[in-house]
């Protein structure tokens, strides 16, 4: 199922922090979501899973707007992995996988045979087949960030969520996720802090800035140095990686862009 | 070395397979704790005469005149039930909030609740609502009005930033609990004589002196009907524990859940500190304890934490009524003493199991 977002408005807090985004997430692509820290990445993914609810536009789900079906009904098709870490109820690996059927369960319904087996088959899918007795809280980071995107995977979901997957997990486990994710072929809307990483897995980018959608496409045509100058304020090349040929973004660690700069000086700030 | 001292990860087949045989256990504990209650006192009476009484009463029989049938059936018995509900509706009470603000360690003082449903019924005691029957219906009124007027208050300056964020919800309950605890002690200074002192010292520390067969309707209706709504939403609770966003993502509608608890845990509240007073450490440590034995799942935590909060109020009431010859122990003094050393001894468990 495709995602397409219209003219999307969302106020957080009593401030505006998406103003007019549109974009689109294609069936069967993992569509990437990048911008500054503040350009309301995580506000409109909020809005995809329905903790928001946006003050204006729409969130299309295969041309449905979001706001027809139930809470319930769009959990079947949008499965989220937001950046909560969770806390310590003493909950178990498999317990904490088993609450992605809850959209499938009545009240007082037991796990049949089909949840159990659907619960297995997403431990089996992170690679955690083994791990289902042990404690949540107990798991490293990175065995954590599998056993929720497990969750998300019991939910059986059209779309997949995830709101900066990767954050304090060390290289090794990034690429191990990240390479989940392209495994999995499914719908992905995915927002990325590591432009490199955004770069490699994405099919298609979506660059946010001020609440809008500045820049779309692949990532080679979106990450060019002007944008990284103007969104970023940082200074770039784009080259080809060595090893992969994807685009590679070599930042310049030194020093911020020029007009970032001269707009610093002249703000006074 | 860390790597030794984490706690032997349980498998959860083990735990959800505990927690039948558990159930069946608590079941029969509650049974010999309430025939235990009933039979010990000032006057002994076995066992076997107890449920004999019991059972004449249920069938229908003509009870057989004596003192027996008066202790058993008008004195003990009554007591005992409510001592089960009471506890039961605590540990439900317990397992509710702590999942509602999502903190392991919060109890209904931590709303403000308990506070405001004691100044009510201090109120009661001092402005001689309660006088003539010591803990009559004046006094219970008070006390669930004062429950639910402090749920409004704390309802009105927790939503007041949109949601029901915990954070904000414990922060008020705290500020509004602890004004209302001042009012309190400020009322019982102002008691005129050195009995009203006493008893409202003693209703504020818990007793469940007052029951009565009619005093057992409220919350024989009010226990099993919040079992009930938190049941149906046992799932929703486990959803929440993972964070609001993750409830979400779940199809949980997290503003209307947090609003159902809040107000099924002030009714319950209310009605239970209507009917005994404010008993501490009950709703904390209960739903603690039995996330321990059997996980988080409160589709198992909830019937157990009611189980076990039965069984655990009904044993502490025989103590409270058999340590001393002169005159009964207020409840809330033994949970106290109890489970403030329990709940250490738990955490000490648990950081050694973190490190």
């Amino acid at each position: 199922m495709r995602i397409d977002i219209e003219n999307l408005h969302v106020a957080y807090a009593g401030r505006t922090v998406v103003a007019g985004a549109r974009l689109m997430a294609a069936e069967g692509e993992i569509t990437g979501l990048v911008g500054p820290n503040g350009s309301g990445k995580s506000t409109l993914l909020r809005t995809v899973y329905r903790h928001l609810r946006p003050t204006a536009g729409r969130v299309l789900l295969a041309g449905t707007d979001l706001r027809e079906l139930t809470p319930v009904q769009s959990a079947r098709h949008v499965a989220a992995l937001p950046q909560e870490r969770g806390s310590d109820f003493e909950l178990s690996v498999r317990e904490v996988v088993a609450m992605g059927r809850t959209p499938y369960k009545r009240a007082f319904a037991g796990e049949d045979a089909i949840d159990r087996d659907i619960v297995a088959r997403a431990l089996a899918d992170v690679g955690m087949a083994g791990h289902a007795g042990r404690r949540f809280t107990a798991l490293s980071g990175g065995e954590r960030q599998r056993v929720l995107l497990a969750r998300a995977f019991a939910q059986n979901p059209d779309v997949l969520v995830l709101d900066e997957p990767t954050n304090h997990l060390d290289i090794r486990h990034q690429v191990e996720l990240l390479a989940l994710l392209r495994l999995q072929r499914r719908t992905t809307l995915v927002s990325l802090h590591d432009l490199n990483a955004a770069a490699s897995v994405c099919d298609r980018l979506h660059v946010l800035h001020g609440g809008a959608v500045v820049a779309s496409g692949p990532p080679r045509e979106v990450l060019t140095p002007g944008l990284m100058a103007e969104v970023f304020g940082v200074r770039a090349a784009v080259i080809d990686h060595p090893l992969t040929g994807d685009p590679l973004i070599a930042f310049d660690h030194r020093a911020p862009a020029e007009a970032e700069l001269t707009e610093a000086v002249e703000t006074g700030v | 070395m860390a790597s030794l001292l984490v706690r032997p990860e349980t498998h959860p087949e083990s735990r959800s397979l505990r927690a039948g045989p558990l159930a069946v256990v608590l079941a029969v504990a509650l049974l010999a704790a309430l025939t235990a209650a009933v039979a010990r006192g000032s006057t002994s009476i076995p066992p076997g005469e107890v449920w004999s009484v019991v059972w004449r009463r249920l069938s229908g029989e003509a009870p057989r005149p004596g003192t027996n049938d008066l202790i058993v059936w008008q004195l003990r018995l009554p007591r005992a039930l409510l001592a089960a509900l009471v506890g039961a509706g605590l540990g439900l009470v317990g397992t509710a909030v702590q999942a509602l603000v999502r903190n392991p360690l919060a109890d209904p003082y931590l709303l403000g609740i308990s506070n405001g449903a004691s100044l009510g019924a201090v109120a009661a005691i001092v402005l001689g609502l309660g006088a003539g029957g010591a803990l009559g219906l004046g006094l219970s009124g008070a006390a669930f009005v004062g429950a639910l007027a402090t749920f409004a208050l704390v309802w009105a300056i927790a939503r007041r930033g949109g949601g029901f964020a915990p954070l904000r919800l414990v922060l008020a309950g705290v500020a509004i609990g602890q004004f209302l605890s001042g009012f309190t002690s400020y009322l019982v200074l102002q008691a005129g004589d050195e009995q009203q002192t006493h008893s409202v010292l003693f209703w504020l520390m818990g007793s469940l002196s007052g029951a009565s067969w009619p005093l057992l309707a409220v919350p024989a209706v009010a226990v099993p009907a919040a079992w009930l709504c938190l049941q149906a939403r046992a799932r929703a609770l486990n959803a929440l524990l993972m964070g609001d966003e993750t409830a979400a993502g779940l199809g949980v509608d997290v503003t209307r859940l947090r609003r159902e608890l809040f107000t099924v845990t002030s009714v319950l509240t209310g009605v239970l500190v209507a009917v005994s007073g404010a008993i501490a450490f009950v709703a904390l440590m209960v739903p603690h304890v039995c996330r321990l034995v059997v996980g988080g799942d409160h589709r198992r935590l909830l019937p157990l934490s009611a189980l076990f909060g039965a069984v655990l109020l009904v044993v502490v009431d025989i103590v409270c009524r058999t340590a001393m010859d002169t005159q009964e122990l207020p409840v809330g003094v033994v949970t106290s003493l109890l489970g403030a050393p329990a709940l250490l001894y738990l955490l000490d468990r648990r950081l050694g199991s973190d490190s």
